[in-house]
């Protein structure tokens, strides 16, 4: 592993977990550098709901055959595992988890994955998801890997808490709540603007992501008024 | 399910007055309200468990101010476990006071919110100061949900197209459903609610589950046209 970029990539992080904090942009920020850093081909970040079904809130790809990947995960998969036992699930070949994860596994192995890991996202007692990242090539993973891998899944928890509720609530289902509904409204921005430009999902989110940030804000929020149609946003053509 | 047997009680199908007792039902409070919120359009009280609450909904959209009105506006939900604690006074004066006199010590306001989709607010209030256990609020938030799906049930009544299942499970294959939602906005040229409403409606009419019709609108398998009723898409074979 490339020591310069890991430190490089920690002081990134730890950059924007101060400054004007964007939850679902830092989460994009961290699974991309899961890929550029740590031997992977694809990330996401699931986060539980209330009522304990995971739920993507960041990947390093928004296509939805990815997405599909992590969604499986809820009935089958390393991280309901992972999710359920708080333990790493670490598969050096899918191809040998036939039987394990009937669906999961085939529907990985068919999106040219061979090999998987699912870190947990812990806080105190409890689980509240998973970090995912899948490689093309099968094979084991470096150790010290998956020790940032951890390492970067608590990062991901942690930023969950710094999210700036109406009251700074360190209520964990009050941030997590806000966390769900952020992503909620991606999805919908991401709907209404690929329908209406004719991109893709992908290009939806990078889209969105490009007018936050140019702008100063949050991506949450300008999903939202992009769905509400309540300002004129230059650039996503409306 | 709780929310269930207070409509038995009434004799009714399930309503969102069945949520609001339920909730009072299961949490430390006195009582609950709702009020339908817009941004655009007049608020509204819809119901209330009793004298106090419905008080309370009155207050909050004559005043303008308080709990209700800020979670609606901000999206997240405000509580107050002590209407007279020093900093609070300045921000809602008028409301507190009020809310006081009618005998309200403690008021918790959540939005009923789905991303974009947010028709109203729940309010719930304790003559004492009371604070929410992180499970009580998962509750709270769980009887928000619940109301949230209902009220928007109820404008699939008003436009006599079938309801979905308020119960149905929305949480494992979330994404594609809210996409969809974002995608009916566009190709039937309304808003994210009535979106949301028409996806479900339509999923209920040709009796299938949500999942896999939102997955078939994302997919682009599946259109939907504007000057159509709930049984009339382009659909692939």
């Amino acid at each position: 592993m490339d020591q310069q970029l890991l430190a490089k990539t920690f002081v990134e992080l730890a950059d924007n977990l101060v400054a004007d904090f964007d939850l679902i942009d830092f989460l994009r920020l961290l699974t991309d550098r899961c890929v550029s850093m740590l031997d992977a081909s694809a990330a996401g970040v699931l986060l539980a709901d209330r009522d304990g079904k995971l739920r993507v809130m960041a990947a390093s790809d928004e296509q939805v055959r990815l997405l599909e990947l992590f969604q499986l995960q809820n009935d089958e998969g390393p991280c309901l595992e992972c999710f359920r036992t708080g333990a790493p699930v670490i598969v050096h070949d899918l191809t040998r988890e036939i039987d394990r994860w009937p669906r999961f596994a085939t529907a990985a192995h068919r999106s040219g994955f061979g090999a998987v890991q699912a870190l947990p996202m812990r806080l105190r007692d409890e689980t509240v998801g998973a970090l995912n990242l899948f490689r093309a090539a099968p094979g084991p993973f470096d150790p010290p890997a998956t020790l940032v891998a951890q390492a970067l899944a608590d990062v991901a928890t942690i930023s969950l808490l710094q999210q700036r509720t109406a009251h700074r609530s360190t209520v964990l289902n009050e941030q997590l709540q806000t966390a769900l509904n952020s992503r909620v409204l991606i999805e919908q921005a991401k709907g209404k603007l690929a329908e209406r430009q004719g991109i893709d999902m992908e290009q939806a989110f990078s889209a969105l992501r490009a007018y936050a940030r140019s702008h100063n804000r949050r991506l949450a929020d300008v999903a939202r008024a992009f769905v509400d149609d309540t300002e004129s946003l230059a650039g996503l053509g409306s | 399910m709780l929310v269930a047997e207070q409509a038995a009680r009434r004799g009714v199908r399930v309503g969102v007055v069945d949520v609001c007792t339920a909730a009072v039902a299961a949490l430390p409070v006195g009582g609950a309200g709702l009020s339908a919120m817009s941004r655009t359009a007049r608020s509204h009280p819809l119901c209330s468990t009793d004298n106090i609450s419905e008080q309370l909904e009155e207050l909050q959209l004559t005043l303008g101010e308080g709990p209700c009105v800020d979670a609606f506006l901000q999206g997240s939900a405000v509580l107050t476990p002590d209407l007279l604690a020093r900093e609070l006074q300045d921000r809602w004066m008028v409301f507190a006071e009020a809310a006081l006199e009618a005998g309200a010590r403690s008021v918790f306001a959540l939005p009923l919110q789905m991303g974009a989709i947010s028709p109203g607010v729940l309010d719930l209030y304790a003559r004492v100061p009371v604070r929410l256990t992180a499970e009580e609020l998962a509750d709270a938030l769980a009887f928000a949900d619940l109301a949230t799906l209902m009220l928007l049930d109820a404008r699939i009544d008003e436009t006599g197209r079938p309801r979905g299942d308020p119960a149905e499970d929305l949480g494992a294959y979330r994404a594609e459903i809210d996409q969809a939602a974002g995608i009916l906005t566009v190709q039937l040229g309304i808003g994210i609610d009535e979106a949301f409403v028409r996806l479900r409606a339509h999923a209920y009419a040709q009796g299938r589950r949500l999942a896999p019709v939102a997955a078939d609108v994302v997919a682009r398998r599946l259109r939907l046209s504007p000057d159509a009723g709930p049984d009339h898409s382009d659909e692939e074979p």
